[in-house]
């Protein structure tokens, strides 16, 4: 019941904070799993709220109450050396405490944090991190490189209401791709991919970055995705494809899959779940 | 007050402080070792501080231009670095030098030459670090963890990173000559009488704490020698091709999770000492305080990957790392509820240690919960390498360690220099310090949860970052409150070292062996070891002098014999 006022309190004071510099929780993702983070940050926090009201009222009595200037002069205080009860008590409420946040927490890992089985009409992309930009690359073989501070002009475009599948990876030092406003971040190491996903339930635009130093650079590493409608999604694929062999016609004749600067064998290949 | 005299000093120590430098060279007392550790530690302190202010000058604005993003990153590296190596376990070192052996009735560490060298290797350690300032290229910058592949030779390939790896692997050695030391020392050294479950609680922090760094020093060691070859010898530990970076962090976390206990036992090991003073009652729960310890050694040694979740591990390698690391907050949890019975009904007396203290009940507890946000592997995804996760490990660091240093300098300053700190200033220093670090971490929180990664040098202050500016502003203001009061808590020392009010050998009424010999002790700590028949001896022996003095008074002309024996 507490728990589900505060999910209603906080869901309803997200907004008014978004963006103010001060944000008492983490963001409501756009996408599913960033929404069941969400949920989880707000489950933790009565929890959370009640521990820190204990203690800390618990210490404001102590200084109020048991002040010696506020005793009486022949108070003498009792000397106790433990009590068994007692701290069994607070040895396992806390536990329990815990062992609540733990399932519910593991029950979010199994449900939004393992790669979904690959289905027709899904969008794959390959996001190939380097210092200091990101390529994505889609799985027709359009690919869009987002560089620097540049990223709002290539941002990661996305189809709405679509299962997003992307397949990350590094050329050279360890990256990492977070959009908080969508969800979680995933870490891009050079010599293995990582795998992570988004359904985004609506149009428009977020930002990110790489939020894992990796040289002069980072703080330029900026990501912006932008969601649009199907409809449009398909119009701007085909717009990228022209534009691309267009680029490829006029520059040099390099053979189609176009070298790409990952370690991976193919930039078209599909994620497999990751383990 | 300056009229009142001082109390004769042992003719020992006249004016050791400045004496020739060859006496602090070479003379293997634990007591000015201990010294020479939290001096070297404070001015590191200084230093780090620094470091932080002109970060927080640079991030105070969107797109700041004080410093160069090379410059900030070298900045970010060091300012780690000073705190976490040169600055927090120095001064813990040092603390324990000076009063472990003293509070088990021992006269000196049990290899006084081993502890000598240790302290020097400190200093070496130091030094090799800044050199790294002053070579082309520049120090480490790649944040104080050194993730490869940016510490490989390839990205980094400045000489100030192998000074990085050099100084650590010195420190490392430092750290297990230390904690063998403090070990063989407590195991062996013992007054008679002192039993191990009438060890004060710092020592048995003590004990848990050195066992800790000599299990993860050399792990620590191994890894940086491991960097090292992969840099200068053409290894491929953590390269991309035939390595595997991740081995590095598993390696550096494995050393560098049980540093943050490392970091926080001796604190908790303090406030044990302190609260019961200041109470006037014994601490609650004695055998489950020294149990909480053993808990948090042994599970410490089983969280490291909770500062990897979003590599990519196996949802069940999380959920195991995820499980320890909450189960870390239940014996943390004993320990706090023992501190707030141990005061509860006491008849408290808030001088500046007991501040200091309650100033660490106050903030740690923040510390300890958004460790619990930050426990939850997929909450983690969102936070790590945030500002949250700085603002948390501030509130650990800074409102555990750091308050908890202050707690043991205003306890302990009058056992060090037969003088009390000045109390005015004292306060001040309390108060500017409280506020300060509140206002600059607690607002962090909400940068992180935003979307502010950490180790940024700059921020647009754009599209989604509206509001970042003014909230790093406040932040920077704020943190500039810690600068003026670490200021005024030098003002205090250096002031009261000389003039201080006279303290005595015991102004506390303390129950632990240091308050039985003079301020400050004699080279040889004592003349005649007091019996011990319990874990407070003093006490024992104040409270046989009230009741020889009540049945004195019973004898001679009744009354007042509230106070007989039980």
């Amino acid at each position: 019941m507490a728990t589900a006022i505060a999910v209603l309190a906080a869901t309803a004071a997200t907004p008014a904070f978004a963006a103010s510099g001060l944000s008492p929780i983490v963001p409501n993702g756009v996408s599913p799993n960033g929404q069941a983070i969400h949920w989880l940050y707000l489950f933790i926090s009565p929890f959370a709220a009640f521990i820190f009201l204990l203690v800390e009222g618990l210490l404001i009595t102590i200084i109020i109450k048991y002040r010696r200037s506020r005793l009486p002069a022949d108070y003498k205080p009792p000397q106790w050396h433990g009590n068994t009860k007692l701290e069994i008590a607070w040895t396992i409420g806390p536990a329990l405490i815990l062992a609540c946040v733990g399932y519910f927490s593991f029950r979010t890992l199994q449900t939004d944090f393992v790669e979904p089985a690959n289905a027709a009409g899904d969008v794959n992309i390959h996001i190939v991190a380097h210092r200091y930009g990101w390529d994505y690359e889609y799985s027709n073989g359009v690919k869009v490189d987002s560089e620097g501070l540049a990223a709002a002009d290539d941002p990661m475009v996305i189809p709405a209401n679509t299962m997003v599948r992307i397949r990350l990876d590094s050329i050279d030092v360890i990256h990492s791709f977070w959009v908080p406003d969508i969800t979680g971040k995933t870490d891009a190491v050079p010599g293995y991919s990582n795998y992570t996903w988004m359904k985004v339930d609506q149009t428009g635009e977020w930002r990110g970055e790489c939020a894992e130093l990796c040289g002069p650079g980072h703080a330029t590493m900026q990501i912006r995705v932008k969601a649009v409608t199907p409809a449009q999604y398909q119009a701007w694929l085909s717009q990228q494809k022209k534009k691309g062999s267009a680029s490829t016609d006029s520059a040099t004749v390099t053979p189609k899959p176009s070298p790409s600067p990952s370690p991976s064998p193919s930039p078209t290949a599909s994620p497999t779940p990751s383990s | 007050m300056a009229t009142t005299l001082a109390p004769p000093r042992p003719k020992a120590y006249d004016n050791t402080f400045w004496k020739p430098i060859s006496l602090w060279l070479t003379t293997t007392d634990h007591k000015l070792i201990g010294i020479m550790y939290m001096v070297t530690g404070f001015l590191s302190f200084l230093v780090g501080g620094i470091f932080a202010l002109i970060m927080r000058l640079q991030l105070s604005t969107p797109n700041g231009t004080v410093l160069t993003a090379d410059q900030y990153n070298e900045l970010v590296s060091s300012h780690g670095v000073t705190m976490i190596f040169f600055f927090v376990t120095v001064f813990l070192t040092g603390i324990a030098n000076y009063f472990v052996p003293i509070m088990i009735g021992a006269r000196d560490m049990a290899f006084p030459r081993v502890n000598l060298l240790g302290f020097w290797l400190i200093p070496v350690s130091i030094l090799v670090y800044y050199t790294g300032f002053f070579v082309p290229g520049g120090t480490l910058s790649a944040g104080w963890t050194g993730y490869p592949p940016l510490t490989e030779l390839e990205y980094s390939t400045g000489l100030g990173t192998d000074l990085w790896i050099f100084s650590l692997v010195i420190w490392a050695i430092s750290g297990i000559m230390a904690s063998t030391n403090f070990l063989t020392t407590i195991v062996a050294l013992r007054a008679p009488g002192m039993t191990l479950t009438r060890l004060p609680l710092f020592v048995w922090a003590q004990i848990s704490t050195s066992i800790l760094l000599l299990l993860v020093g050399a792990p620590l060691a191994a890894a940086m020698i491991l960097l090292e070859m992969d840099r200068r010898f053409g290894t491929h530990f953590f390269a991309t091709t035939g390595g595997r970076p991740v081995l590095y962090q598993h390696l550096f976390w494995f050393f560098g999770h049980p540093e943050v206990y490392i970091m926080i036992l001796p604190g908790f090991g303090m406030i044990s000492e302190i609260i019961p003073i200041f109470s006037r009652k014994p601490i609650f729960g004695y055998g489950s305080m020294v149990a909480a310890l053993f808990s948090i050694v042994f599970l410490s040694m089983a969280v490291w990957a909770h500062h990897m979740f979003t590599v990519g591990m196996n949802i069940y390698v999380e959920t195991f790392f995820m499980v320890m690391t909450m189960l870390i907050a239940v014996p943390t949890g004993i320990k706090f509820f023992n501190w707030i019975a141990t005061a509860w009904k006491g008849s408290i007396e808030f001088k500046l240690p007991m501040k200091f203290a309650f100033g660490f009940l106050a903030t740690f507890l923040i510390g300890g919960i958004t460790g619990i946000y930050l426990s939850s592997v997929p909450v983690d995804t969102q936070l790590h390498q945030s500002y949250y996760v700085v603002a948390h490990l501030h509130y650990v660091l800074f409102g555990g360690s750091v308050f908890t240093i202050f707690a043991g300098i205003y306890y302990w300053f009058p056992k060090v220099t037969g003088r009390f700190l000045n109390e005015t200033l004292g306060e001040w220093n309390f108060w500017t310090m409280f506020i300060g670090f509140n206002g600059t971490f607690l607002v962090m929180h909400t940068l992180g949860l935003e979307g502010m990664p950490r180790r940024i040098y700059t921020y647009p202050g754009g599209f989604g970052e509206e509001g970042w500016g003014a909230t790093n502003m406040f932040i920077t203001i704020m943190s500039f409150v810690i600068a003026f009061s670490v200021l005024i808590f030098m003002i205090n020392v250096i002031w009261s070292w000389r003039r201080g009010e006279p303290a005595g050998d015991d102004p506390w009424e303390g129950n632990t062996l240091e308050w039985a010999t003079s301020s400050p002790p004699a080279p040889y700590n004592f003349e005649r070891v007091p019996p011990i028949r319990s874990f407070m001896p003093l006490r024992d022996i104040r409270m046989a002098r009230e009741l020889q003095a009540s049945h004195a008074a019973g004898e001679s002309g009744g009354g007042g014999g509230e106070s007989g024996s039980s």
